[in-house]
């Protein structure tokens, strides 16, 4: 049978095959309004954090706690991941499957070294300095702001790998390109909310906390 | 490629929980809607039963806490929110030329996610005692010190998942206003129940993000031991009250907005007129939206945030008159000179107007910060909420309910006992809050379980309860109403009112799955209307008759919302002692939240690995179901 | 900039054979201003409200140099996702001044 739908899944890859079929340009569409939505949810933890920035109780201050290199590092590798992403979707964008596969290998890999030294530092204040959820309103907004976003970047670990097995079981084709795109979407968004943390919460921290 | 045809069908209850066909759904909402309205109705009766006389000791005070709390939680989250969608399910594809919403699959794990919320938090009756601290749930009323019961984690838990259904509805219809209107069919010739409807979606996507950080929030310092409003460590209670009204606030705009659009919609119809004022119309329905995520902080001029900030949020409060006041004049332009019918659905618009307006007038009687510092906590307070809320969102719902319910069902609802419903309701409506404002005045406090004698409440509440009781007569004239219908055969005329503008009107009632064998081409405000007075029966077609592709049916969003209702009782109940080793251990772990996320996230995964291709209607077959001329 | 001519005339063309250049451009953007942040913090001793000032600017920066190349919200068909991230940041932003402003008394 031929339907506009089939030919579009077996035919010739069109030059951004995200944007190819109607549920690939919805999909698109819709994802974006969802980061609209994550930039509010977001806002408000930064929002709940900065409430908080200076109710440490008996607990450390920020300026006590954290340490700049650990917070440098994660920072360069979580840019580089979102660099990489950028080159996955042009190599989408250049019909080449293996390249895609790749980038969006490295990007996992920089994601979960990010996601390792994110809980190297939370194991560090946890268990050697003795610092929880419950210390104070400040290491309570700490954790829950930097949780929810390493919790995000693991969602995006797992997502694109998935994407990475569905690429080599079914194709670049209009199907699996959106979800693709749409995934390199959230990988940078994660990125953004990342340059406010690393501001925000560390730098600024050290500065006025 | 697996393609299609080889889709399998399902009968009976199987059909309705695999459905992504937003006409059943809107028919889901519909009824999960009313059942928890039913029961917030109840619960209503019970709080007026309680407070019909003096110390009276119907309910205790600790039944009457849950009462209110559950009464406002449901009405809001689980009465009015899903019937408003089930009206955007029903007509909004209709009303753009569009053969489906643009997902699907989202549509109905956005109503599973709403009613698995909603069934978590009405649990709280029989699993140890329901929320107990306001539908506001103001810290530190709300926190483990206050609230011992597990009342509260079924509010945050239960809420946070059914708020998630409301999130991704919203971004649906968002997405399906955007790209799925038919050829011709521009921004600003949609209908005006479509611009609300994408202007509330806006609203829903900005505004849902912040209570789901709240309930985060709220339930972390219940169940985890955080600070976040725990002033002994440092934590801050006006925070939640910042949290809980950046959403509050829009979220009251959310409910009214859908139900001016329904009003224009029913307006116009039987004023045999185009809406007065459209542009203006869609102006003021943007301003209201901007300026209600600016206002929040009017319902916190008591906590003492300074004489400047309470002065700014007077002023925006304020302001949000205007374009309010644009629609009610452009409603009355409409009707001024038309030729009116009186249909039981004009008669509940034409109530919501002065009705509103009154609900209105309070309104900004209350944004003035000094006299709020009077009216605040008072039954003043409650009357207001109620003349906008029931006045106006409720009374628009069942004029969109009138109206609609042929196109849904495909039989009309008695204009007789109609009649009769809306009187009695109005009445009710009047007799019960009309006189809270000066309950209020006087100088009672909302909220207390009962009162002194002889301070000059007797009477009034004594009206007030007689008056509830005539709104529910009228809900029950309104569910026989509902009986009768379904008694009657099914395909009345798909244009059932003969003065039908947009282009729901123009297909057959209820419409087919596929809504139309043809996309219409648009060409100008009031599609179908345009088509009628230039002499045609039907809208013409913007393409050829061709197979229609249909997204096939599935279980899986069900499944990821029981998954997500398992790991919240999970979660709920990690620091109780069962008695019980295993049930400990299971509990304490976290290995019950962790198998009810395994089935969601892994219901996510199958959604992923498996795409689903759909299905196609073939000519042939569009010919054979003889669809209406 | 040179990357505005892609968006004129022979555009489509042009943009297909879009190198990785624009995209490292960005990169090395995002990261000086990234080490101009960091380097402030680490160099300590200016004055606390002109670095606060500082520290802000090149996060907003970064954040729309992102959102600009690497989500390709310059680009033409981006009007509906611009004017619904900018309401999200919009929202957010009230969020964040009344935490700052009205939270404590």
């Amino acid at each position: 049978m031929t339907t506009p739908h089939a030919q579009q899944v077996s035919g010739e890859l069109p030059h951004e095959p995200e944007k190819a079929t109607l549920e690939g340009r919805n999909k698109v569409l819709g994802f974006w309004l969802f980061l609209g939505g994550e930039a509010v949810l977001f806002g408000t933890l930064f929002a709940t954090f900065l409430t908080l920035r200076n109710q440490v109780a008996d607990g450390p201050s920020a300026s006590e706690l954290f340490s700049l290199p650990i917070t440098a590092a994660a920072t360069f590798i979580l840019l580089v991941s979102s660099l990489t992403s950028v080159f996955a979707i042009q190599a989408m964008h250049r019909g080449n499957r293996k390249s895609l596969a790749n980038w969006l290998a490295v990007t996992v890999v920089l994601g979960l070294a990010f996601l390792v030294l994110e809980i190297y530092e939370f194991a560090e204040y946890m268990i050697h300095e003795d610092y929880g959820m419950t210390t104070s309103a400040f290491s309570s907004a700490f954790y829950t702001l930097v949780g929810f976003h390493g919790a995000h970047v693991l969602f995006g670990i797992l997502w694109i790998s998935i994407l990475i097995g569905q690429l080599f079981k079914k194709g670049l084709n209009v199907v699996t390109a959106p979800k693709v795109y749409v995934a390199a979407m959230y990988w940078h968004f994660i990125d953004v909310v990342w340059v406010f943390i690393f501001t925000v919460v560390y730098l600024l921290g050290k500065v006025v906390g | 490629m697996a393609h299609a045809h080889s889709v399998k069908r399902y009968k009976g209850l199987m059909d309705w929980l695999t459905t992504v066909d937003h006409k059943k759904i809107a028919i889901l909402y519909l009824i999960a809607g009313g059942l928890f309205f039913g029961i917030g109705g109840i619960e209503a009766l019970l709080i007026r039963v309680q407070l019909a006389k003096p110390m009276n000791d119907f309910v205790t005070a600790q039944q009457f806490n849950e009462l209110i709390t559950m009464h406002g939680t449901t009405m809001i989250f689980l009465g009015v929110m899903p019937i408003i969608f089930a009206l955007m399910n029903a007509v909004i594809p209709l009303q753009i030329g569009a053969r489906d919403v643009a997902f699907p699959f989202l549509n109905s794990l956005g109503f599973w996610t709403f009613l698995f919320g909603g069934l978590l938090l009405n649990l709280s009756w029989i699993m140890g005692g329901a929320p107990d601290a306001g539908w506001t749930s103001y810290t530190p009323l709300s926190s483990t010190d206050y609230s011992t019961t597990h009342g509260v984690d079924f509010y945050t838990i239960g809420l946070q998942i059914a708020g998630l259904g409301t999130l991704i509805g919203g971004i649906n219809f968002l997405a399906t206003i955007i790209t799925m209107r038919a050829p011709g069919m521009s921004f600003m010739r949609m209908p005006m129940f479509t611009w609300t409807t994408f202007v509330t979606s806006t609203m829903i996507l900005f505004a849902f993000p912040a209570i789901t950080v709240g309930l985060v929030l709220l339930s972390f310092d219940r169940i985890l031991g955080a600070n976040f409003f725990n002033p002994s460590m440092g934590g801050n209670p006006v925070l939640w009250q910042h949290i809980f009204w950046i959403f509050g606030h829009p979220e009251v705009y959310i409910l009214i907005l859908p139900a001016f659009g329904i009003i224009s919609e029913v307006v116009s119809t039987f004023s045999r007129k185009r809406l007065f004022g459209y542009s203006s119309m869609v102006f003021a329905t943007i301003l209201i939206a901007f300026l209600g995520f600016m206002v929040w902080a009017h319902h916190m001029f008591t906590t003492g945030m300074g004489p400047v900030a309470n002065a700014l949020f007077s002023i925006a409060t304020m302001l949000i008159a205007v374009p309010t006041g644009i629609k009610i004049f452009n409603w009355l332009f409409t009707m001024w000179g038309g030729q009116i019918r009186f249909t039981t659905a004009n008669l509940f618009a034409s109530g919501f107007i002065p009705t509103f307006v009154m609900g209105g007038v309070t309104g900004v009687m209350l944004a003035s910060a000094p006299a709020d510092y009077q009216y605040h906590d008072t039954y003043f307070v409650v009357a207001h909420f109620h003349y906008v809320i029931v006045g106006g969102l409720v009374l628009g719902l069942f004029a969109g309910l009138h109206y609609w319910w042929p196109k849904m069902f495909g039989r009309v609802l008695n204009e007789k006992l109609g009649k009769l419903e809306f009187w009695t309701f109005i009445i009710g409506f009047h007799l019960t809050f009309f006189v809270q404002h000066f309950l209020g005045l006087l100088g009672m406090q909302r909220r207390v379980f009962t009162y002194l004698p002889n301070q000059g409440f007797d009477l009034l509440n004594l009206v007030s309860t007689v008056g509830a009781f005539l709104m529910g007569v009228g809900v029950i004239v309104f569910l026989i109403n509902v009986v009768i219908s379904f008694k009657q055969p099914k395909g009345v005329d798909g244009d059932v009112w003969e003065d039908g503008r947009t282009l729901e009107w123009a297909i057959p009632s209820p419409p087919p799955e596929y809504n139309f064998k043809q996309t219409p081409l648009v060409r100008g405000i009031d599609a179908f209307w345009k088509e009628k007075m230039a002499g045609n029966k039907e809208m013409t077609p913007a393409e050829p008759v061709g197979p229609i592709h249909m997204p096939s049916p599935t279980i899986l969003p069900f499944v990821m919302s029981v998954g997500l209702f398992i790991a919240g009782l999970g979660f709920m109940f990690t620091k109780d002692d069962f008695g019980n080793g295993l049930l400990n251990f299971l509990f304490s772990n976290y290995i019950i939240t962790g198998i009810g996320l395994a089935i969601t996230f892994g219901s996510m995964l199958l959604r992923s690995l498996f795409d689903d291709h759909g299905w196609h209607i073939e000519p042939d077959e569009l010919n054979d179901k003889g669809v209406k001329a | 900039m040179t990357s505005h001519d892609s968006n004129g005339g022979a555009v489509k063309h042009r943009h297909r054979q879009e190198g990785p250049q624009k995209h490292i451009v960005a990169f090395i953007f995002s990261i000086i201003l990234t080490l101009i942040a960091f380097a402030a913090v680490a160099a300590g001793g200016v004055n606390t409200a002109f670095t606060v000032l500082l520290l802000l600017v090149m996060a907003v920066l970064q954040v729309l140099v992102q959102l600009g190349y690497w989500m390709h919200m310059k680009d033409k068909g981006h009007m509906i996702p611009i004017v619904f991230m900018a309401g999200g940041f919009f929202v957010a932003g009230t969020a964040i001044i009344a935490a700052l402003y009205w939270m404590w008394w």
